[in-house]
């Protein structure tokens, strides 16, 4: 008898070692609180469309725009947060639409396609955040130094910085923005990249596979 | 939800239960972790039952999501105190009269398989369930060749192991 046909003829046997869980034990049983990746998938994206929309609100306070206003950057500003805002919200809704697809019946290859697909939303939603922060931050720098440079003229009192002083100042700005933002890139990436470790392998596993 | 389909799911669920046992069987090491999965399979099972269309078979059905909670769904948890490894009753082989050199070699097998990785397990798992090619590539939605030519390989893999 060939090898395997022996574990088959034992897998079946198996089958009487087997647990039993009565109906009642089987009906407590699906009320429990679900645990599965998808639903930490959706909690944390959740919480960073959350946060995403309060650093928006927290950020600008009465004292912003006033400070806009000075600018005569008003109507600009609330054109840019009326773009920010229509973009969330289709983030959002391409979150929902994907999130929607994901079901336990497909096979296990359209199942992690959907999950990978779902993130990737999410994905590009930080991308969108990270590198709005950053043009909104150069932004308000490239107006701090013309501000700065106003304000020099009309003291009269020589505020400029020389080449070194500007290239320190804007390197040093530049080298903030860029360590902020990486770190906030690095603890997503770290977040995903533990919660999906096991889903990532296993789908390239399937793709190989699914490829005649 | 209404009565009668929870009635008719937890009816369905008792009868079929132990191709979730199996399925916890191959992909957990302990019998703690072995109730997480049977209790998340009954969970995802009871979320996509309003999916179930009865021209399918339940079982056929709840393969594809036991196997879909196992790979993918299931998020294991990290325990604190190590629970008894049920390697010892895991797979009772003293249950029938079997000369010991069968027995060694079941035991090697049983072992090899806990070794492989999930996807293999999957393959391994479906083939022992007298499954054929068809419904193994349905499944897990990778094509027929390659479900057969990776089977072929697991199967060599383990015959290697049994006659080093």
């Amino acid at each position: 008898m060939d090898n395997l046909d022996l574990l088959k003829k034992d897998w079946k046997k198996q089958e009487a070692n087997l647990p039993h869980l009565s109906y009642d034990q089987l009906y407590k049983m699906i009320w429990k609180k679900s645990s599965s990746i998808v639903k930490w998938i959706f909690v944390i994206s959740i919480l960073e469309f959350i946060l995403g929309a309060a650093l928006n609100i927290i950020l600008v306070d009465e004292e912003y725009w006033a400070e806009m206003e000075k600018y005569g950057l008003t109507e600009f500003t609330i054109a840019v947060y009326i773009i920010s805002y229509l973009i969330t919200f289709y983030f959002i809704y391409r979150f929902y639409r994907n999130y929607q697809r994901i079901s336990a019946t497909e096979s296990a290859r359209i199942l992690m396609q959907n999950i990978i697909r779902t993130i990737k939303t999410v994905k590009y939603y930080i991308g969108f955040i990270l590198i709005s922060t950053g043009i909104v931050f150069l932004a308000t720098f490239v107006l701090m130094i013309r501000s700065h440079a106003l304000t020099a003229d009309s003291n009269g009192t020589d505020m400029s910085f020389d080449t070194k002083q500007w290239i320190l100042f804007i390197g040093g700005t530049l080298l903030a923005l860029a360590i902020i933002l990486g770190i906030i890139w690095l603890l997503y990436r770290v977040v995903y990249g533990i919660l999906l470790r096991r889903l990532n392998k296993n789908y390239k596993e399937l793709k190989k596979l699914g490829i005649n | 939800m209404n009565k009668e389909l929870e009635h008719q799911f937890v009816k369905n669920l008792e009868k079929h239960q132990n191709i979730a046992h199996k399925i916890c069987r191959i992909y957990t090491h302990d019998q703690e972790s072995h109730n997480d999965l049977f209790q998340e399979i009954t969970i995802q099972l009871w979320k996509a039952y309003p999916k179930f269309r009865g021209d399918a078979k339940f079982s056929t059905w709840m393969y594809r999501v036991a196997l879909n909670t196992a790979i993918t769904l299931y998020r294991k948890k990290k325990r604190s105190i190590k629970t008894q490894d049920y390697d010892s009753v895991h797979f009772k082989i003293k249950a029938e009269p079997y000369d010991d050199e069968i027995e060694k070699h079941l035991k090697l097998m049983y072992d090899a398989i806990r070794e492989l990785n999930d996807i293999d397990k999957a393959l391994v798992f479906l083939y022992l369930e007298d499954k054929n090619y068809s419904e193994i590539s349905e499944t897990l939605g990778i094509s027929e060749v390659n479900a057969r030519v990776r089977m072929n390989r697991i199967k060599t893999k383990l015959k290697n192991i049994i006659n080093p």
